[in-house]
């Protein structure tokens, strides 16, 4: 090395743009972290105004009063009941053949015509408006099999708008799963399918459980599907539980929206308010137990 | 340094007999024309620079490329003279008895004992204390035991890489195999950890059919009877690893030996 060049004696550190770098970096992470804290302060803000609106309205009789069609005072008793009840017909439907389309899929299906054709059909069965799947269900179940607005009807519709991503959902658990781990499996002499039962299925137990309840938080805010095959109305008895699947069955969000839009109840703003915030703390306790059985299931299955 | 067990009788009973072996990747063909013999009771070291398609030679020796779609596989490779790639065999029973250790260390999101039982478990036996037994015995084969008998229940992803690699070997023992091929077993790990492994294979082969891929031509002089020679997805030369060493019949060989390839 000569003299004349005493500037670069260490040739990594390039001391002319060091700063600006720094710069760079600094001007990132802010507007990364502004992002992230403008996600947590809108749902802040959100939830505090539907506080502030929704709050007083709810009480133990509003919480299990059948709702009023003329006077005020109405409760969500029985939607309540329905939103649940057709979250878990829909699941029973759902769950178990996204989840063996997703296993196929994911572990059996070659690459080829027909597992290209399943998944086009998967995508475009996921790109169906919610709105359109009502109507659907409304000519199929209400119309042409004559069962009127039924629970049912409106489970059969949501399984066919969640379908598809359920079996997303699984195909994408599975594949989180590392290659290595099928190989060491089926290294040591077990076949497939003991592969995918003891190996592949544990290791996505988390991801599955999650997206689940992910889609069931979904579910219990789906509004346009059932309001065409469910029904705006609880079941003739005005009972809170009607286990008849083929009874009308208004939920929660359908309710929401019907006092707001159609109903005659003087009370209609308060009780919207009231079931806007029941439904959002429903779909929060969704989240938040996903995220906690995700963890714990997780834990269990590692050995961790 | 050779093996430390010479060989004493050069011509042993055939193991698996690899005839006119050719795998493809698509159109790419990755071996060609493979034909060797792998001799009981003793390790045989496949070595070649990069890409020289040795992982893809031992993966066809236990049927893994069944696994992954776009391979094909022709010619023969025969488990105690019955080809594996036969009409009626079935690849799950082939895997039973060839087993298989892994570059990177592969254990299951489990204990570090539901990982030594798995095999076992899948095989049909249930039976808690003959578990319990089979697992301590793999552990104590694959030098392990001590280190994590006090620890069984928790989960194997806590061991060290070293363990983790010697944890699948037990995984292996476990299942009972007669033949355990190995590729690159040590490439993952540190010094100490690979001299672990490294002694272990020499135990292994008392019992075992050893096959293992390595990079390290110190390592297949180290630890192998037998070594092979691979350069481009030809098998180039077969022999005991000290002729193979230092007398060569190929050129290429004794070029790859000496430094001037890859």
């Amino acid at each position: 090395m000569t003299a004349t060049t005493p500037s670069t004696a260490t040739p990594f550190v390039r001391k002319d743009n060091a700063s600006q770098r720094r710069l760079a970096d600094a001007v990132a992470t802010g507007l990364l972290w502004t992002a992230a804290l403008g996600i947590v302060l809108l749902l802040a803000v959100f939830i505090g105004y539907l506080l502030y609106l929704g709050a007083h309205v709810i009480s133990w009789h509003f919480l299990t009063a059948p709702p009023s069609e003329i006077s005020a005072g109405g409760g969500i008793g029985p939607e309540i009941f329905n939103s649940f009840y057709i979250l878990v017909l829909t699941l029973i439907f759902t769950v178990p053949v996204a989840t063996a389309a997703g296993i196929y899929l994911q572990e059996y299906a070659r690459p080829g015509l027909f597992n290209s054709t399943v998944q086009f059909c998967a995508e475009s069965l996921a790109t169906i408006p919610s709105i359109v799947m009502g109507l659907f269900g409304l000519i199929v179940f209400v119309q042409v099999l004559h069962w009127h607005f039924t629970a049912l009807g409106g489970a059969l519709a949501l399984t066919l708008l969640n379908l598809p991503a359920l079996m997303r959902v699984t195909q994408e658990g599975l594949a989180s799963v590392p290659q290595a781990l099928r190989e060491g499996s089926m290294a040591l002499g077990a076949t497939k399918w003991q592969t995918i039962r003891r190996v592949v299925l544990p290791g996505s137990i988390a991801p599955l459980t999650t997206g689940i309840i992910l889609i069931a938080g979904r579910i219990i805010g789906e509004t346009a599907v059932l309001i065409y095959t469910a029904g705006v109305s609880v079941s003739p008895g005005r009972s809170a539980f009607n286990w008849n699947p083929f009874h009308p069955a208004e939920t929660l969000s359908v309710h929401l929206w019907y006092t707001h839009s159609e109903g005659l109840v003087p009370d209609a703003v308060d009780i919207g308010n009231g079931s806007a915030l029941v439904l959002l703390l429903i779909v929060l306790v969704f989240n938040i137990s996903a995220r906690i059985l995700g963890r714990g299931l997780s834990r269990h299955f590692t050995g961790k | 340094m050779l093996s430390t067990e010479p060989v004493t009788t050069p011509v042993r009973a055939t193991k698996l007999e690899v005839k006119d072996l050719n795998v493809f990747y698509g159109e790419f063909q990755a071996i060609k024309d493979a034909s060797m013999d792998v001799p009981e009771n003793r390790v045989t070291a496949l070595i070649g620079p990069s890409g020289c398609g040795k992982s893809t030679f031992i993966r066809a020796l236990n049927r893994m490329h069944d696994l992954s779609p776009g391979v094909t596989v022709k010619g023969h490779v025969r488990l105690d003279g019955q080809d594996i790639y036969g009409k009626d065999v079935d690849p799950v029973t082939i895997r039973h008895r060839i087993g298989m250790v892994f570059q990177r260390p592969n254990p299951f999101p489990k204990t570090i004992y539901e990982n030594v039982v798995y095999g076992p478990k899948i095989h049909g036996l249930s039976d808690r204390r003959k578990l319990a037994e089979v697992c301590e015995r793999g552990l104590r084969r694959a030098a392990l035991w001590d280190e994590v008998k006090d620890r069984l229940n928790e989960s194997a992803l806590d061991l060290s890489g070293g363990q983790q690699q010697r944890l699948c070997i037990a995984r292996v023992l476990a299942v009972e195999p007669e033949v355990i091929l190995m590729d690159e077993p040590a490439s993952a790990l540190d010094p100490i950890a690979t001299s672990k492994i490294e002694d272990l294979i020499g135990e292994l082969k008392r019992d075992y059919t050893v096959v293992i891929v390595t990079h390290s031509m110190q390592q297949a002089a180290r630890i192998s009877d037998f070594t092979s020679f691979f350069l481009l997805g030809d098998l180039i030369e077969i022999g005991t690893t000290s002729e193979v060493f230092t007398k060569p019949k190929d050129k290429r060989t004794e070029d790859y030996i000496t430094g001037r390839y890859g």
